[in-house]
């Protein structure tokens, strides 16, 4: 009893001692006021409906965010069965209900439609960590400890089940970013190259497959094929003209940008299809130009480091590969997300972190980066507790 | 490695990541963002097209057959629709002009974004209904557009054609069409279809939240020439009727004769008839037997109404592209052949002082090629004693003009092999006429040349269907060209077939003196204000020699059939003139289980010939007891006669 108080007082010593890392909150807060301004810009044609909606989200975001930086994060270990449970059956139920366009992603709440693949995202990398962090005090290790196969084969699983219940959605973008994130935190558990080939090899393997035995949907296809086969939309009317709108709008941008809201803008008028949703970035670098593009990728390279700093910073492994996923994630979604408005990736559907419109997807990234801080917070051992590596 | 090195090594692949897309911002933006932006400056311009006003299509004597007709028609302009106004446009459009849904949204998909699309076209009432709602229907456009209208219904429906949207193989041929755009599928339509379509005009505009801000010069629609035929409505209207009546007697006669115990192979469903002036080569009428109604592409045609047409022919014109042996009608060919080139008749017993022949029904001579030839006439009643040349083509001899055909092949070394099938080919057989038509078959003229050509391609492709017998194939033989081909294609048999309007057109040339012209069916082209644009001639393509005293003579028997020969019983009713008319009848065998093709062709007046008049009755029996009395029923027509009832004549060669 007196050593449960004794550590309830050293972990609130830690706490205010260690303060939020306000870079962290500040690249965050920059990237969805950025956001709101380009939803306004896109949208403002059918009024402020979208932009207010979306400024609720970020309000609910942030006050999540304050929430979860001060849950110890170490309790999601035990809790990792539970939010399995629940987040996989969520997925299995979309596929039940209506579909919308043909798509079965949404479970409608009435005044939002709740996307559980975007929350699975943040619970598979806690499940992830919960697995590959070892249970072992830095005393008994002696020693770097690889990563055994048996692991590496749970881990595989651990992502393939909602992985593909994402797929089938169909969702291939989500999907993908499990299979980034898994090589990501594999890596950072110590996977040999060896494994990280095997493991790579396999996804290939069923990239090959999903294509022979035609489990994409034509319009998937299509939507990789388009960036070198000039048969897809060959009139242009479909994604072609979504592409090349996109690389219009950007390329008119130029250095400076036409400025916000500007008259001759393409992405206020709706010239770009989903302007405001996974095409926002067309927005920034048309409104903003070349310089304003640049800032936002700097403000998610600040995102990055941080949470590679606070991965590193860590107290134990769990907490370190918590960040390093969390960071692997961003990574990935900033990377397809641009390279499609530029027309080097494939369109997938992967929307921006912070800017895109979209309440699921907002505030599962709040949460992600809410237990980025808490780890922060959390990041100098207490003497008495037993030291986790 | 330690686990802050292998984050670092992940920190490396992330700023790479990051790069690559720093530096192809770099290139679409600052590199390449100039052009780019004054690219798309331009794409923001939007342009709307109209279609100028087909022009209009007259007969001869200026009757109204084609025009076009403004009527209201409902446009969707995507670019003044907002992506969440879609649903409730949809539904509320497909419920005022009732049509489902699903087919609306594929049509709004297809346009594409900022498209803009045709939905239908509507009557004034609807179009009222509409425009009082257009507040509520953004993007809904009820506009004129031109529409085709037949006023001639199915009558003329080959010569005048029809429209449709431009397949793949049109756009490839004319890459300048719209693919929305109605274009000439058929006749008229199709072979002047740069004439009658008008001018689009094109209007420019820039829209901004479904507002136009900015606007081009526009330019406006110019409709397009109007066609003057050169056929006349009228005789056209008795002609098809005429091929229906020829069509109905024959079955008449089949039904009478299946009774009686003889053969018959088939019902009689199609026929062709040209009627052409010698002098002009104008088309005077052209009838293709079963038709269709062109307006059922105006207001679209169901698939099954298209298949069930399109499986009956009805879209052939077949007398342009029907192929028939033309069998005795060729006789007056040959005949003109026998005596501009002098051509011998064979040494033989059934060969009188050198110009008559014993119609005694079957013909046997040892040919010099090595093959003794043995021919049957099916046709020679007792009446058919000597005859010479006159007597021969009046009773339609078989057996003289084989004897013209055997002296010719017994003479080749010094007169050539192929005199007869010169004389066909300078007057038009084997070729394409030239006609102002689309699809024009060339037909067959069977020559020792073609069969060797045919003999060598069926030699090194063995696994298709085989045009010659396989004995002619057989090395050892000088040819597989034989005697017997040429005999039989001095009767117009044999490999041997043709169009209706080439026989038409050999008989054409051979009343007028011998000028080769290409028949047109256009007279002329005016603009939409009536002045002239063209005036269309037939042009000469060749002449050649005959005699007066040939065409004279030939002219005079060819009056003889119908007074006295093969025509006669057919021609009893024709009325005074009769000594103007002429003609020959034709019956084309094609095999021993097809009914045979009745033929006619016809001159009138035959001291100064006016009209040609060719009529194929496809598998309708003998050319005497069926096709003459159609044509004779025309030739009334013609000649200012009441025409008389189509019955039928006597059943001859």
């Amino acid at each position: 009893m007196t050593a449960l108080l004794t550590r309830i007082r050293e972990v609130a010593i830690v706490r205010r001692n260690n303060r939020t890392d306000w870079i962290l909150v500040g690249a965050m807060v920059a990237l969805s006021s950025i956001g709101l301004l380009m939803i306004y810009s896109a949208t403002r044609a059918s009024g402020t409906f979208s932009m207010e909606r979306q400024m609720i989200f970020v309000a609910a975001g942030l006050i999540l965010f304050i929430v979860v930086s001060n849950i110890d994060y170490r309790e999601y270990r035990s809790m990792v069965p539970v939010a399995s449970g629940i987040i996989l059956s969520l997925l299995v139920l979309v596929l039940f209900l209506p579909a919308k366009e043909n798509v079965n992603r949404w479970i409608d709440l009435g005044f939002f439609n709740l996307q559980p693949a975007e929350f699975a995202k943040v619970v598979v990398i806690v499940a992830l960590a919960s697995l590959l962090a070892p249970q072992v005090s830095r005393d008994e290790l002696t020693g770097p400890k690889p990563l055994s196969w048996v692991k590496m084969l749970q881990a595989v699983v651990l992502v393939a089940i909602p992985g593909y219940l994402i797929l089938i959605e169909p969702d291939l973008g989500t999907a993908m970013v499990f299979g980034f994130v898994l090589l990501a935190m594999l890596f950072m558990s110590g996977a040999t190259w060896r494994q990280l080939l095997s493991i790579f090899s396999v996804v290939a393997l069923g990239a090959i497959a999903m294509l022979r035995f035609d489990l994409l949907r034509p319009y998937q296809l299509d939507r990789i094929r388009i960036l070198w086969d000039p048969d897809v939309d060959p009139l242009g009317t479909g994604i072609r003209y979504q592409l090349s709108q996109s690389r219009n709008a950007i390329g008119s941008g130029e250095f400076l940008g036409k400025g916000w809201l500007a008259e001759d803008s393409l992405t206020s008028f709706q010239y770009v299809p989903e302007q405001e949703n996974d095409f926002i970035f067309t927005a920034v670098a048309e409104q903003f130009g070349f310089v304003g593009g640049l800032v936002v990728l700097v403000l998610f390279a600040i995102v990055i480091w941080r949470l590679l700093v606070i991965s590193v910073n860590a107290r134990d492994r769990f907490g370190a590969l918590i960040a390093g996923g969390i960071a692997a994630m961003m990574v990935f979604h900033v990377f397809v997300n641009i390279g499609m408005t530029i027309g080097i990736m494939p369109i997938t559907g992967l929307p921006l972190p912070f800017l895109s419109q979209g309440g699921s997807f907002y505030l599962s990234m709040t949460l992600a980066l809410g237990i980025a801080n808490s780890i922060w917070l959390l990041r100098t051992p207490v003497p008495t507790e037993n030291q986790l590596i | 490695m330690k686990f802050a090195v292998r984050l670092g090594i992940l920190g490396g692949v992330f700023i790479a990541m990051f790069s690559v897309i720093g530096l192809r911002l770099w290139f679409v933006q600052v590199a390449e963002g100039p052009a780019i932006a004054e690219a798309a400056e331009e794409q923001t311009w939007l342009s709307k097209t109209s279609h100028g006003s087909r022009g209009n299509i007259y007969d001869r004597n200026g009757d109204l057959l084609v025009t076009s007709r403004l009527v209201p028609a409902v446009f969707v302009d995507r670019t003044f629709v907002q992506p969440d106004q879609k649903p409730e446009l949809i539904q509320k459009l497909s419920s005022i002009l009732s049509i489902d849904p699903a087919e609306l949204d594929e049509m709004y998909e297809d346009a594409g974004i900022n498209g803009r699309f045709e939905v239908t076209t509507v009557n004034n009432d609807l179009a009222f209904q509409i425009s009082e709602q257009l507040s509520s229907l953004p993007g809904v456009e009820v506009v004129t557009v031109p529409e085709r209208v037949y006023l001639s219904g199915d009558t003329l429906a080959h010569v005048i054609g029809h429209l449709g949207l431009p397949n793949d193989a049109d756009l490839e041929e004319r890459p300048d069409l719209d693919p929305t755009q109605r274009i000439g599928k058929l006749g008229v339509e199709k072979f002047y279809d740069e004439y009658l379509q008008g001018v689009s005009g094109t209007q420019e505009y820039r829209v901004r939240r479904g507002q136009i801000i900015d606007e081009r010069p526009q330019s406006d629609p110019q409709p397009g020439n109007s066609i003057v035929l050169t056929l006349d409505l009228d005789l056209q209207q008795l002609v098809e009727l005429a091929l229906e009546q020829g069509i109905a007697l024959s079955n008449e006669v089949k039904e009478a004769d299946k009774e009686a115990g003889e053969d018959v192979f088939s019902v009689t469903e199609r026929a062709a008839a040209v009627v052409i002036d010698p002098n002009t080569f104008e088309i005077l009428a052209l009838a293709s037997y079963p038709d269709f109604d062109p307006q059922l592409f105006v207001t679209g045609i169901d698939g099954d109404t298209f298949s069930a047409l399109n499986e009956s022919f009805a879209f052939n014109n077949l007398a342009v592209s029907g192929l028939y042996p033309p069998a005795s009608t060729f006789k007056a060919i040959t005949y003109a052949a026998y005596l501009e080139e002098n051509l011998p008749l064979p040494d033989a017993d059934f060969v009188r002082e050198g110009s008559e022949v014993n119609c005694d029904g079957e013909l046997v001579f040892p040919l010099n090629d090595g093959s003794a030839e043995v021919k049957r006439d099916w046709y020679y009643p007792a009446s058919l004693d000597w005859l010479g040349l006159s007597g021969a083509l009046e009773k339609s001899c078989n057996k003289f003009f084989w004897s013209v055909g055997l002296g010719a092949w017994e003479e080749r070394e010094t007169i050539g092999d192929t005199v007869i099938q010169d004389w066909a080919k300078s007057l038009g057989y084997g070729s394409e006429t030239g006609i102002d038509l689309a699809n024009e078959a060339s037909g067959i003229v069977p020559t020792p040349e073609l069969f060797e050509e045919w003999a060598e391609y069926q030699r090194e492709n063995p696994d298709e269907p085989p045009r010659l017998d396989p004995s002619r194939l057989n090395p050892e033989l000088a040819s597989p060209f034989f005697g017997g081909d040429l005999m039989d294609f001095a009767i117009g048999q044999g490999a041997f077939v043709a169009t209706p309007l080439q026989a038409a057109v050999s008989y054409a040339v051979l009343a007028n003196g011998g000028t080769v012209m290409e028949p047109r069916v256009v007279d002329r082209i005016l603009a939409s204000d009536g002045s002239m644009v063209e005036d269309v001639e037939s042009p000469v393509v060749g002449q050649i020699d005959l005699s007066a005293e040939t065409r004279a003579s030939l002219l005079r028997d060819l009056n003889a059939v119908v007074t006295t020969g093969t025509a006669q019983a057919a021609f009893e009713e024709f009325g005074e003139g009769i000594e103007l008319v002429g003609g020959k009848t034709g019956t084309g065998q094609t095999s021993a289980t097809r009914d045979n093709h009745a033929w006619f062709v016809g001159v009138a007046p035959v001291d100064n010939p006016q009209y040609i008049v060719a009529v194929v009755i496809e598998e309708g029996g003998s050319g005497g007891r069926i096709a003459a009395p159609v044509a004779r029923h025309i030739l009334q027509y013609l000649m200012g006669n009441e025409p008389t009832a189509i019955t039928a004549g006597d059943p001859t060669d």
